[in-house]
């Protein structure tokens, strides 16, 4: 379609640009010069691999032998600097997303994106979720959306030859038609047949899912709750062993809590964990803070009991023959905990974890930091009162 | 005076294109090689048989934008790509690919070659430093630990030729093999040796695998060129290039007669002898695993340096016993 007339031009108004268009020949020279270079530039797309998930193994895939990406002269490059395409392959999570932003900032001009799967694509099926961003497209400029979740090699090569022509067309001022759903599906129908088990009647088909145990919906009072839950089993006091009681005991303290870990006061909790580190419980497996509010249903639970936390701890000895001691603590809401991390130093992170997602406050933790979640982020995401489809700016 | 400035310009110009065009083509070669080592095509679509992807690479990269990080030290930070280029084609001045054949015979030819690809790890140093990106500097450092302990073994290997042929002109000990026997098949007790320290130490030199730790993708992003776009990238891979090409031709001149061969011209003998040894660099690359830190030192200081001293004491020998 050859250069731009010179009305188009209207907006480079230097007096050399109206000269230089009259000397004849010179706009086919131009034109042949930008079909040279956009050859060029579409046929050496270095790529920047984004891939956080399951997508970047189609990624590898579709790089090695069978689909082979070479074979158009894309490489995968490991720095932003020399990289000409970014493909997201992956859910990227909102603390990730200020990451991939400065990666694509540091990716030189022209450049392009092309959003791989679901995830990159929408967020798919984590899309609610707190964490993740729903689609790539709210912070970067997607040139191609490969849908699938993972995008088959196949698929992922033809968003490669898309974004071929899409820069092709876009150098000499057109634009790319969208692909209707028969032309997808023309594309990435598997070029080789899948594996079948030709055994397989679809009559072991129905069977199969006459016979599966499928769950009916129940509505759950306690009494339905109870009723379902299985029975506590006793494996829970059999490892742990005589340690616990006997510090409990040694101590003067009551234990609470019928079902479940024993139930030690706050204030006393320190005490526990320090009487059972010099048994020999050297390793704090995990620490895991629980929100309750009124309605939520648990065997053993009233329903409307008032709101509080509930933060258990599980220790270990090292060694063979190794015995574990739990216990919890019960909080009400804003009372804190003393920090287990002057007596394990593997309490730093769980404890900050747990102060991130749930918002329990351990007392003289060193270091009391979001480690999930941004340092901006305002809430406290795995509690339960947190609204589903939270407005959560700038991604949503 | 006159003519000889005349020959040294045509034979530059000459020889600086060939070997630039050779580079394009060892692009290519190596992604046709690499390919086929793991079963795919490599470049297939652009031109025939994937011919003209270097020429869409370079085209691609000359478009590129040219960002220099704001924290870097610009004027090294520009200086040091050409700087590696010019290191690398520099060497090319001396390499013998006939009797005719060579920009400039000098008198001290392997001195010059092992001078100026000693010379390379500045600009790579350079780099490393001037973008002020930790990557680059860790990259830097490492070449530079690497290229100079193995100075030593490359120098010391590249003595033996020299002992046997009694001049560090590459035209004569070309000649000298040519007249006798290459140095690999008679002493080949001495010549074999030295040719495969050489080959390790030289591999060593360029950061090839399994010696390019400097650029190792996994610890180090790419290493030296982490903040590198567009041509000044390009520069340093080209660079690369060039030195494992002028290497592999000192090597074929030094070790393996260089333009001496039956049937063919000289020219002929010397572009089949630097080719293979390219190709035997390339097979090692993509066949071997990449060495540790310690492991690449300790393969040259308590290896590859007391062999180079014993085999330089053998050639001296064999010099003394067999005028």
């Amino acid at each position: 379609m050859g250069v731009k007339t010179v009305d188009d031009g209207a907006a480079f108004e230097h007096p050399l640009y109206r000269t230089l268009l009259s000397v004849p020949g010179l706009t086919v020279a131009t034109t042949a010069l930008d079909q040279v270079l956009t050859w060029g530039m579409s046929n050496a797309l270095w790529v920047f691999p984004m891939a956080t998930s399951c997508c970047g193994i189609e990624f590898m895939a579709t790089a090695a032998s069978r689909v082979d990406i070479d074979r158009m002269g894309t490489i995968v490059r490991a720095t932003p600097r020399q990289a000409d395409v970014m493909v997201v392959a992956g859910t990227i999570t909102v603390k990730m997303a200020s990451r991939v932003k400065k990666l694509w900032d540091q990716m030189p001009e022209p450049k392009w994106c092309i959003a791989m799967g679901s995830c990159a694509i929408s967020g798919d099926f984590y899309r609610n979720l707190y964490s993740v961003v729903p689609g790539v497209d709210t912070f970067l400029p997607v040139d191609v959306y490969v849908p699938g979740c993972p995008p088959s090699p196949e698929a992922l090569m033809h968003g490669f030859l898309r974004l071929q022509e899409k820069i092709r067309k876009s150098r000499k001022g057109e634009t790319v038609t969208p692909e209707t759903n028969s032309e997808l599906l023309r594309v990435t129908r598997p070029s080789i047949p899948r594996m079948v088990d030709h055994e397989r009647t679809p009559e072991m088909d129905r069977a199969q899912i006459e016979s599966a145990d499928i769950a009916t919906e129940v509505e759950v009072t306690p009494a339905v709750h109870a009723s379902l839950a299985p029975e506590p089993t006793e494996l829970a006091s059999n490892i742990s062993g005589p340690d616990l009681p006997a510090v409990l005991t040694e101590l003067g303290i009551a234990a609470t809590g019928e079902l479940g870990p024993p139930l030690v006061p706050a204030r006393r909790h320190l005490e526990v964990a320090s009487r059972l580190k010099s048994r020999g419980y050297r390793q704090l497996v995990s620490v895991v803070a629980t929100h309750w509010v009124p309605g939520t249903a648990r065997k053993g639970k009233v329903p409307d009991e008032p709101e509080h936390f509930e933060v258990s701890y599980l220790l270990r000895t090292v060694g063979a023959g190794s015995r574990v001691a739990t216990w919890a603590v019960r909080l009400a809401p804003g009372e804190p905990v003393a920090s287990l991390f002057q007596l394990f130093a593997g309490a730093d992170w769980q404890e900050r974890e747990q102060y991130d997602l749930v918002g329990v406050m351990f007392a003289d933790h060193p270091d009391l930091r979001r480690l999930m979640m941004p340092e901006n982020y305002d809430r406290h995401p795995l509690r339960r009162d947190l609204p589903a489809n939270l407005p959560y700016a700038p991604w949503r | 005076m006159s003519d000889g400035l005349l020959h040294g310009v045509v034979y530059s110009v000459l020889i600086v294109s060939v070997v630039l065009t050779a580079t394009a083509m060892a692009l290519w070669f190596e992604r046709k090689f690499a390919a086929r080592m793991q079963t795919r095509l490599g470049p297939t679509i652009v031109g025939p048989i994937g011919l003209l992807q270097p020429v869409a690479d370079l085209l691609k990269l000359l478009q590129k934008e040219d960002i220099v990080p704001d924290n870097a030290d610009a004027a090294i930070f520009n200086l040091v790509p050409p700087l590696a280029a010019l290191a690398a084609l520099g060497a090319a001045a001396v390499v013998p690919f006939s009797p005719s054949v060579v920009a400039s015979d000098l008198d001290v030819g392997v001195l010059y070659v092992l001078a100026i690809g000693a010379v390379t790890v500045l600009p790579i140093f350079g780099a490393g430093w001037s973008s002020n990106n930790k990557l680059a500097l860790l990259g830097g450092m490492r070449a530079v630990a690497q290229s100079i302990s193995y100075e030593v073994p490359l120098l010391l290997s590249a003595m033996v030729p020299v002992i046997l042929s009694g001049s560090l002109r590459l035209g004569t000990i070309v000649q000298m093999q040519a007249d006798h026997h290459w140095f690999v098949v008679w002493p080949f007790f001495i010549g074999l040796p030295a040719f495969g320290i050489f080959m390790l130490a030289m591999l060593a030199e360029a950061n090839r695998i399994p010696f390019d730790i400097p650029e190792a993708e996994s610890e180090l992003v790419a290493g030296v060129t982490t903040e590198y776009t567009g041509m000044k990238f390009a520069l340093f891979y080209m660079a690369e290039y060039v030195h494992t090409i002028v290497a592999s031709a000192v090597g074929a001149a030094l070790f393996l007669g260089g333009w001496d061969g039956p049937f063919f011209p000289g020219l002929h003998w010397m572009v089949l002898k630097t080719l293979l040894l390219f190709t035997a660099v390339y097979w090692v690359r993509w066949s071997l695993l990449r060495f540790r830190s310690d492991q690449l030192m300790g393969l040259c200081w308590k290896w590859l340096v007391p062999m180079g001293v014993l085999l330089v004491g053998a050639a001296a020998t064999w010099v003394v016993v067999f005028p």
